[in-house]
Formats: C-alpha cells, structure tokens, sequence
C-alpha cells in the first residue's frame, strides 16, 4: 500500500493507517527519519565495519601465530591493531548499541519515536561518513598506526610526519559529534516523551541503562574532543601542546584520553547489561532480581566511571597517592558491576527456564563477564598491574569484557529483537550452534592471553622470539580467533535464511514483560495503534498475568482501543535531505583538512547551509510548535540544557590545561606581561550587558512586542560583534608584539582557549541576526519563543564561561 | 626491610599453578621474582589469583547449576513465583565484595608504598634513556656510558632514574620487578635490589614505534666481585689490534659510523648506542640477534633489513669490509 | 509554553536590570581587589567566590533557572559540579595546583 511521502498528520482508523514508513526505494532510505529504519542502518552500517575489523584482527592473528612470521610487516601490523582497535569500539560496539537504542527505546517507553527524528538521522549519516573517512586512509595508503589509544608523543609530526594520524584525529572528531548529538536526543526522549504511567522506576533496566550512558556519551566525548583539538593544533598549526621542548606534560594527553576512555567502556558494555537485564527475566519468566538495585548501581557506575581513568596509568609514573587514590576507586566501583552479576543469578534461581538461543547468549555474557571482570580487579592493584598492563594479560581482559560482556550481549539482543525488527524468527538450532561456536572459539582466542600476559608477552609486537616460551599460546589464540571467524558466518548464514524463509514471527513470540511486545512484528510506521496502558514495571506482563495497578496519580488514564484511539491524529515526522547534507559538509571539510584549505571552505559553507534550512525547514510547521513533553517541558529547551552540561566539560577541560600549564611556558612572554586587563575589562561589561539586552528581547518575543524583539535582538548581537571586535583588536596587538600562537605554552593554551570561546561567541551572533532577520520579516511570532529562549540561554552560557575565563585567566596572578 | 618469604612462596605457588607448571620459567615471566620488587608485587599477585579464581569457581558454578536447576521441564510451574527482590540478601552481597576488596586493597597500599619508596643512600644511581629503538644506560658514580645491557650488582638497591630523549617507552623486566613508563619531559624512577646472579630479559613495554617488538634488552645480575671487575673493564684501555681487526677499526674510524657512535678514544657520536665494549655483549641491536660474527655482519651489511625503520642506514660496505668491522667490534670487550 | 514555574513569579525587567547592575559592580570589583595590595593573600579565593556569584546571577536569573523545573538545574549542576571537580583533579594530577601560589 503507499504511504504518504512527507510527513503529515494522519487521521482515520489505527487499523488503516499505512505500515512501512515510506517507499522502499534508496531516496526513502536516504531521507528517512523514522527511529526503525535509523536503528537497521546502524546495525547494518555496523555489521559491515565489525566485518572489516574482525578481517584485520584475522591477520593480525595470522602474523602472531608463529614465531618471526612474515604475513605482514611491521608497519602493517601497527596499522592492524590500530584501526582493528578504533574500528571494533567506534565503528561496530557503539554503532551495535545506537541500532537497538533507536530501534527499542521509544517502543519501551510507548512512545512513537525520539524527541528529534531529523537529528537522530543526522547522527547516522555523520557516524557513516566518520567511518568512511576512517577507512578512506587504508584506501589512500596511510592508515594511523599509533595504537588505538595514540599516545602523544609518538602522534606529533616529528614522529608520525605522515597523514594517517590526520585522518584517525579528523575520524574520532566527526564520530565524536555523531555520538553527543544522538546523545542529547536520547536524553531527551527518555525524560520527556514516556507514555503516561511510565515513571522512571517503571521504566525497563535496558531504557536506564541506555539514559546512563548517554550522559556518559554526552560529557566523556568533550574531553577527547579538547584532547585531539591540542593534537590536531600542534600538528597543523605548530602549537606546543603535547611539545617536550616547551614544556608541556606528556601526561596530559593520556590524563585526556582516559577521561573518555575510561567512560567509554561503560558506554560499551552498559547497553548489553541492559539487554541482559531484559532476557535473562523474559526466558525465566520472572521479574528481574532487584530491579531497583540494577538501576542504581548502573547510575553509580556512570558517575564513578568519572573517576578511575588513571587506573590506565599505573605505570606512568603518577606517585604512589595517585596511584592509591585511583586503586581505591577502581576497586569500589567494581562492586555496583558484580552486584549486577548476583541480580541475574537471582533472576534465574527458581525460575522457569526456556534456554533459547538468545538466553544462550545472556548467560554467556554472565559467565564471561565474570571472568574480564575479576581479570579487572586484577589490574586495579598497581603492583600487580605494574606487570599485567602493556602486556597480554590486559588484552585478554579487555577482550573479556568487550566480547564476553559487549559483543555476548548483542548477539543476546540480535536473537531476541529480531523478530520484532525483521517480523521473523531466527533459527533457534543454528543461533545455539552458534552461541557454542563462539564460546569455544572465543575462550580459545583469548584465555591463553592471560597466560601470555604472565609469560611476559609485551602487547603491539609484531613478532616475538622462539625461546620466549609464547609460541603454544599464540597459536592457539590464532585457532581461535577463526573460530570467532566461523561464528560470525554462521550468524549471517542464520539472518540470510529468517529473511529469505524464515518462520513469520508473532507480535509476541517470547512472552514477553515489555511495551515492545504489544505492537506487531515489525510494528507499523507509527509503532503503535494506541498509545500502550502502563500498569507498573513489565508492564504488558502485568496485562497479561496482573497485577495491574493504575497509572502513577495525576497521569492521564491510558487510552483504550476503543475510545480515543479511532480519531486520535498521528503526526509522522516528514523525511529529510538535510541530514545527509550537514553530513556531506562535514566529511568534506575534513577533507579539505587533508587535501586544501578551499575544500575546508567549501565544506564549512555546505554544512552552515545545511545547517540553516534543516533548522527552517519545520519553521512553519504548526505541528512543530508545542513540543512539551511528560516533564513538562519543551524538549528543545531540555535539549539545550543537556549540551550545556556537555559545554561545561568542554570549557572545563579548556580551563583545566589553561590552569595545569600555567607558569610552564619554557621562553617569555607571561601572562603578567602581556595581558591587557583594562581593556578587557570592557569586553567583559559589554558581553554582560549583552546577557541583558538577550532577557529584554525573550521578554519582547514572548509577549509579543514585534518592535522591541527586533530591537534587543539585534542589540544582543551586536554587543557580541563588540566583543568579537575587542578581541580581534586583542589578537592582533599580541601578535605584533610577538606573542603568538606558537610563541610558547601559555601562547597555544591562552590562544585556543579563548579562540574557542570567541568561536562559540561568533556562532552566537550568527544565531542571533539569523533570529533578527526572521523578525524582521515577521516570521518570529509568539509561538516561536522557545527558538528565542534557547538561544538566549546559549548565549547566557557563552557570557558565563568568559565570566570564569576572565577571572582564571586575567585577573587571577 | 625484605619481604617475608612466606608470602612471596604462597603467591609463587598461586600462581604457577594456575599456569599448569608449564614455561613458568619462560625469560620474560612474571612470576618468577629475582629481586624485591618482584617478590613484593608476586606476593599482592598471589592474593588477587586466588581471590578472582575463587570468585570465578563460586559464580561459575552458581550459574550453571541454577541453569540446570530451574530449567523448563515436564512438572516445572508455568508460573514461577515473581519475587522481586530480598533487602537483606542484596545489602549482604554488596558488602561481602567489599570486604573482599579490603583484602587486596590493604596489601596493595602498602606494597605501592614500600615499592615507591625513595631508594636508599647506598643504592646505585643509572640513568636510563630509552630511544627509538634502544636502551642506553649511564653510571655517573663511575662515568661509565653503555647500551642495550645493564649490569647490576646482586644483593644492592639500585636506583633507576627513567630519561626519554624522544617518545614514550617503558621499561620492563619481569624477573626483576614491575614497568615503569620512560616519559619525555619528566624523570620517573625504579628502584630494585636484585638477588640472584644471572641474566635476565627484558623489552620496551609502551609501543614506541616501528620497531617496538624489537627494543629488548638484557639485565646482567653480577655477584659484587663480578660486577667491579665489569665496571673496571668498561673502563679500561682497549688493546692492541691485529689483523682483521686492526682492518675493521681503519674502515669504522673512516666511515660515517663516527658521526653516530662512541668507541672510547676512536669517535665520540652521540645519536647511537656506545660501542666501547659492544663485544661484550651478548645480544646486539637491543637483543635482537646473539652476538655473532656473522650476526653483526649481517647488521652491518643492512640493520633496516632486519630491524624496520632502524635509524642506522645500509652504510654500503661489502662483505669483507662488514666482517672487517664486526670483527673489530666484537673485540671490544 | 507550559514551563513550571516554581514560586509562580516571572522576573520583571527591573529585576532583569537590578541583576545587570549588580553583575556590572561585582566586575568592577573584581578588577579593583587585584591592585590592593593588602588582599593578595586572600586574592584567589576572592576572586573565585565573585565570580562565581557572577556565574550564579546570571544562570538563576538570565537563564531562568530560579523559577524554571527542577529538572533543567539537575540537568546543569550535574556536569558542572562534576566538570569542575575534573578540572580540579586534572590540576592537580598534572602537579600544577600550586599554580595559585606562584
């Protein structure tokens, strides 16, 4: 049957309303802005990259296996473990988790799709096209090949002269942007958009913990954002921080990386806790375990994950308080982990048991957790560590807890989801062949590593010596890893048969506790018919079997078939091209990066053009205009909160470097001797006064005063041109005296710290006359107050930040 | 103050178990402690095996045995009673990992604490620089410059002080004790008293590079006696030459070699290893190869060749003249 | 707009003013407490607490948070209470806390 091609509002009967989205053709799915279909795209994009890393982890099994082996050479194998590192966590775990995010968070919280359907298609197309410039560097002959981790200074231009960093620092760049923005809008769904009834504690474990590490996401990502930043600066533009010879602390830049990097493996293996946390009570037919208890030590562990980083730097040579303070904290978040692991055995005890292929799997993650966890709690002692880390050892835990926990996991959520997504089942024979395919393939792979590890087998060589008695181990690793091989086929060999002849899958094949359950398989465009009744946690369990109990008091009492829904109006959220436009922009400025500064241009112009029409593409949507959700609240404006909170962790970490390398600077000038305090004491009152000009011109727009929007609108940017104004003069009277840039270390901090923030501020001032020009040709109504008010606190947290960047920089001696 | 032996055993034997008792003697094994920094960390190492093992046992056979338990069989209810939770059985399995948490955690201060210590007065200070793709190490006590072999006296502190001219490496010797990154810009520090005679093997443990895989090195342990003849030979006028030698030395002062390398009264370069008593030597090119004419003919003919990326060009020597030369260094004891 | 409004009020352009002047005074005062010599001892932590009353002002006020949901503060003081403690750890581990002192 057709269905409409742009989104409109649809009236008539559920029962009527058209199932597949749009057409079916290569344009609907370029355009599409429907949660399902971003979900298969992720999945799909990411199974292609899990392919190609798997390849590169295949050969560099195949060098390994054998003492002075020649299937590579050195410079091959150090790219191998590079992009099989970067491409395994970005291009395929995270993508994974994004695919079942999308796809099963609005059905879990009965909602009909996320908060920002054309973002969330946005962040698709750049993850796509952060992935392809990733590879583009094997296609070009340079791929990094620095370690996953790229440890500064080995990525400085001396030592790495070649492109391949460029390409890896440009890459995690454009991923990083394509994780926050999903981020934000899966923050957003989750608080404001639940069907009445759902509180938090009603939620699904699987919605809580996909909220957690969305925060995580959210502030983790800027710090290695500010990380690569100082990288990407030095090796462009001379500046000196990760530069020896001018003082800077190598330390920095792991301090950096961990800070994400140690969040990150929460971000990676949170999401299969979560999917495990759905199937293991699904197929035992019982509540999960502590429910409550689950969702608060997922909560601690996003928190804490904050504070363990440099459990990575053991060897680093922090000092033995650092190093203790670090133990300490690794090992207590350990606790809120394993607790998790009793919750699950609890689950099962006194169940029913139905061991299906995807049960299969949730055990498997169980078990092999387990084994990575403690192999963990190993590594949190720094003596022990002192000989584990950099070594064997911490690559068998790693891929312990990424494959046993992340990867087990998935495979968990594939074999239970699948139905609903594909509206068929997988074989269930073939899946549990499959799961022992894996575990013996996977245990065969990797415990020997920790034997290896004990041995002494140093981690990232590309060969070793005979005599070293790592020979037995090694080739066992080898057979293995191809058994990991076989496994992946015969999952495609089980997908290609359910989707050519599988058996057609019921709404409900497993008996299931959750919201997704209740629509078919595949659910309609528009998810459900009516919005589902939610009776407590599980609760289409609780329909089917009771208790019931009523929606939480002072929700609106669910809608049944019969009453509200036959005339209720959907809205489908209309595709799009502009995603995939700000998509293109971006990857060919980066491009530009490598190639020529006009091709920077070039890309930087399509992707503000991009920007500005997908902005005023709903404009005059009335459908558009009231977007206030559970909380009560527009979800644009909680939007703006949640990457404000973002921005502080990237300012912070600005500030952070600004204030760790002060007084460091190896030659003059100091900031004592060059900086202007009067003067900027003037900008400074002129961004304040401009926060106030911003309030007087919300107020205009909000009750309507056309003349003074127009007025305050277009003072507020120009106080900010003011201030621009003041700090060009600035750059250049420093500049003349020989203070630039790549003068010294207080050059490169004070430079890029308040280049950025004079970045954030031009943006603003774009924002703004963009807002006055609507106004002026009467396009900013009443109705539109939100888009004022999120800019303004935008830009009230632009004024904020310098108010702590005047202080810290200027004033303080 | 020396660590109890009885721990040091318990955790030796933890350990080795596990490992099936086969290699543990393997040159790069952890747990196979010939000094007191080794010997200190095996004894946290040992504690940590048996805690995870243990867990690992309890939780693995939980697991399964609930599987088997509770799956579905004829009889099995259809509806299992829904219990939610029990207060009192999660607080007890939260505070239970916390107390066996203090029983690593106590343990592991104190060893970070006594292993970091400063070292003490009568320890032997060496400067450790780690390049791209070698070990250099000096002895300012005695003005003594060598590379790739660190000799040290058993039964005495010696004070490592961590230098890196270029990238990051890390310095690591199992046997010996555990990692310490070689960090550019800062001096960090590693301090061991060595017990047992002997040579042991170590390699550059933070990938560095191209050649990472191949930044070995040795750790000669000498009885004291031992070791001050060492330090006297290293010291020591070089002979007279002959033959072949005599030949090898004419072509190495002639050739580009000076510019890298120092030989005690031949050349003074600074960018390579010093070769003053390269033959004493039982590895070269960071324990790359053993010490033998042939091997250091080879190297010499095209070190890329076999070490990638080696900042030591193919120099063009022909045969004879590269077995002129390694005869020469090989002398140099 | 269906905003909660908290104590129900919504600030009038004098308290929007009042706020601005207030702000523009502490600024002042900020400035001139560098060049008073009697204060250097304390000179960090004055600094520090102005401006972050500065920051206050214009978050509670400007940006509406005094009478906005809950929510929106959780959403904010979560990442700044946690970014700044980062921050303090980073200068700290980097060795540069002293920094103040110099």
């Amino acid at each position: 049957m057709s269905a409409p091609s742009s989104g409109r509002v649809l009236h008539g009967h559920p029962s009527a309303l058209p199932g597949v989205e749009t057409t079916a053709t290569v344009l609907g799915w370029l355009t599409t802005v429907d949660h399902k279909r971003i979900g298969i795209l992720y999945g799909v994009t990411g199974f292609a990259f899990f392919l190609l890393g798997g390849l590169e982890a295949l050969l560099i099994r195949l060098q390994l296996a054998v003492p002075h082996n020649t299937v590579v050479s050195a410079h091959a194998f150090n790219a191998l473990f590079t992009m099989h590192g970067t491409t395994m966590i970005f291009l395929a775990i995270m993508p994974f988790n994004a695919a079942f995010f999308n796809y099963m968070v609005p059905l879990l919280i009965g909602a009909r799709d996320v908060a920002f359907p054309r973002l969330n298609a946005l962040s698709y197309w750049i993850f796509l096209a952060g992935g392809l410039l990733l590879n583009a560097s094997l296609l070009a002959g340079t791929p990094p090949d620095v370690g996953w981790f790229g440890y500064a200074n080995l990525t400085s231009k001396h030592y790495a002269p070649g492109p391949g960093v460029d390409f890896w620092i440009l890459s995690l760049q454009i991923l990083g942007v394509s994780s926050v923005i999903a981020a934000i809008n899966f923050i957003v769904t989750i608080l404001n958009m639940r069907a009445p009834g759902m509180t938090m504690m009603r939620m699904p474990v699987f919605v809580w913990m996909t909220l957690v590490v969305q925060f995580l996401i959210a502030l983790a990502f800027p710090p290695i954002t500010v990380g690569l930043i100082f990288l990407m600066f030095d090796r462009f533009f001379g500046t000196h921080f990760y530069d020896v010879a001018a003082g800077a602390d190598l330390h920095l830049w792991q301090h950096l990386f961990w800070i994400f990097g140690h969040p990150e493996v929460y971000i990676l293996v949170l999401p299969a806790f979560g999917i495990v946390s759905e199937v293991l009570p699904t197929f035992a037919r019982k509540p999960l375990f502590g429910a409550p208890v689950v969702i608060y030590s997922g909560v601690l562990i996003g928190f804490f994950g904050f504070g363990v980083w440099s459990h990575h730097m053991f060897a680093a040579g922090m000092g033995p308080v650092a190093d203790s303070a670090f133990s300490i904290a690794t090992m207590l978040i350990s606790i809120p982990t394993g607790v998790k692991i009793f919750n699950w055995l609890a689950t099962l005890w006194g169940g029913t048991i139905r061991t299906t292929a995807a049960f299969h799997f949730a055990v498997g993650l169980v078990g092999l957790f387990t084994i990575g966890g403690l192999s963990g709690i190993m590594h949190a002692s720094p003596p022990v560590d002192l000989q584990q880390t950099d070594s064997y050892f911490v690559v068998a835990h790693l891929h312990y807890v990424l494959i046993g926990g992340s990867l087990f996991g998935l495979f968990a959520g594939a074999y239970y989801w699948w139905p609903k997504i594909t509206g068929r089942l997988l074989g269930e024979r073939l899946g549990r062949l499959q799961f022992w395919v894996l575990f013996a393939g996977f245990n065969l792979a990797f415990f020997p590593q920790h034997y290896l590890g004990a041995l002494g087998m140093p981690r990232r060589i590309y060969t070793y010596p005979a005599d070293a008695g790592w020979t037995a181990g090694n080739f066992a690793s080898t057979i293995g890893a191809f058994g990991i091989g076989v496994s992946v086929f015969l999952f495609m060999v089980n997908a290609w048969r359910s989707l050519r002849r599988g058996a057609p899958a019921p709404a409900d094949p497993w008996d299931g506790r959750t919201l997704e359950w209740r629509t078919s398989s595949p659910p309609p465009a528009h998810d459900f018919d009516t919005i589902p009744p939610v009776y407590g946690r599980d609760s289409y369990w609780r329909e089917k079997y009771g208790p019931r109990r009523g929606p939480a008091a002072g929700a609106t009492p669910p809608s049944s078939g019969a009453a509200a829904g036959i005339h209720a109006a959907v809205h489908l959220p209309a595709p799009s091209h502009w995603p995939i436009v700000v998509a293109l922009g971006m990857v060919l400025a980066a491009v530009g990066a490598l190639t020529h500064v006009s091709i920077v241009l070039l890309g930087v112009l399509l992707t503000v053009w991009g920007i500005f029409r997908f902005a005023l593409e709903h404009h005059r949507t009335t459908a558009h205009t009231d977007q206030t959700g559970v909380l009560g609240l527009d979800h644009r404006k909680m939007a703006m909160w949640v990457f404000l909170g973002s921005e502080c962790f990237f300012f912070g970490t600005l500030v952070a470097t600004y204030l760790a390398y002060k007084g460091r600077s190896v030659v003059g000038p100091e900031p004592h001797q060059i900086l202007n305090i009067p003067i900027t004491t003037l900008s400074t009152f002129d961004l304040l006064m401009s926060s106030l000009l911003m309030v007087l011109a919300l107020a205009a727009v909000q009750r309507g005063d056309h003349r003074q929007a127009r007025l305050w609108l277009f003072g507020t940017a120009l106080f900010g041109l003011v201030f621009l104004g003041f700090q060009a003069y600035e750059f250049t009277e420093f500049v003349h005296r020989g203070f630039t840039l790549q003068q010294n270390l207080f050059g490169s901090t004070f430079f890029v710290l308040t280049g950025l923030h004079g970045t954030h501020v031009a943006i603003g001032v774009l924002w703004l006359l963009s807002l006055w020009v609507l106004a002026l040709r009467g396009r900013l109504g009443v109705a539109d107050a939100v888009k004022v008010e999120i800019a303004g606190l935008y830009w009230h947290f632009v004024d904020v930040v310098w108010i702590a960047i005047f202080t810290l920089v200027y004033l303080i001696p | 103050m020396r660590a109890a032996r009885r721990p040091g055993f318990h955790g030796a034997l933890a350990v080795t178990l596990l490992l099936g008792g086969c290699a543990w003697d393997a040159p790069m094994s952890t747990v196979v402690p010939r000094s007191d920094f080794a010997r200190d960390i095996l004894y946290v190492y040992g504690i940590v095996t048996w805690v995870a093992v243990g867990i690992a046992l309890v939780v693995g056979g939980a697991l399964a045995w609930v599987i088997v338990r509770f799956r579905d069989r004829p009889g099995a209810p259809r509806l299992p009673a829904q219990t939610r939770g029990h207060t009192l059985l999660e607080i007890s399995w939260t505070i239970a990992p916390a107390l066996v948490l203090l029983v690593i955690a106590i343990p592991t201060i104190q060893v970070i604490f006594r292993t970091q210590a400063a070292p003490p007065r009568e320890a032997l200070e060496i400067t450790v620089r780690g390049h791209q793709w070698w070990w250099e190490f000096r002895y300012p006590t005695f003005e003594v410059v060598t590379a790739n072999e660190l000799h040290v006296p058993a039964g005495r502190p010696v004070a490592l002080t961590l230098q890196g001219p270029d990238v990051i490496h890390s310095f690591w010797v199992p046997q010996l004790g555990g990692k310490r990154d070689v960090v550019p810009g800062r001096l960090n520090r590693l301090t061991f008293t060595a017990d047992t005679p002997g040579e042991y093997r170590g390699q550059c443990a933070e990938f560095c590079g191209v050649s990472h895989a191949h930044m070995g090195m040795r750790v000669i342990v000498d009885a004291p006696d031992a070791f001050a003849r060492w330090v006297a030979a290293q010291k020591a006028e070089s002979a007279e030459l002959a033959g072949l030698a005599a030949e090898g030395k004419a072509i190495f002062a002639a050739s580009a070699c000076v510019g890298c390398h120092t030989i005690r009264g031949v050349s003074s370069g600074a960018l390579g290893p010093d070769l003053s008593t390269f033959g004493s030597r039982h590895t070269l090119a960071a324990g790359l190869l053993p010490t033998t004419v042939e091997n250091v003919t080879a190297w010499l003919k095209n070190p890329p060749a076999l070490k990638p990326g080696a900042k030591m060009p193919a120099l063009g020597l022909t045969d004879d003249q590269a077995r002129a030369v390694a005869t020469y260094l090989i002398g140099l004891k | 707009m269906r905003d909660e409004h908290r104590d129900g009020e919504h600030p009038t352009v004098g308290t929007y003013v009042r706020v601005a002047l207030v702000l523009s005074v502490v600024t002042a005062l900020e400035v001139g407490v560098i060049y008073v010599r009697q204060l250097a001892p304390i000179i960090v932590p004055l600094l520090l607490a102005m401006s972050a009353a500065k920051f206050a002002l214009v978050a509670l006020f400007f940006m509406h948070l005094r009478y906005d949901s809950r929510v929106l503060t959780l959403l904010f003081a979560g990442p700044l209470v946690l970014a700044s403690g980062l921050a303090v750890a980073l200068t700290t581990l980097t060795g540069a806390f002293l920094v103040f002192g110099r």
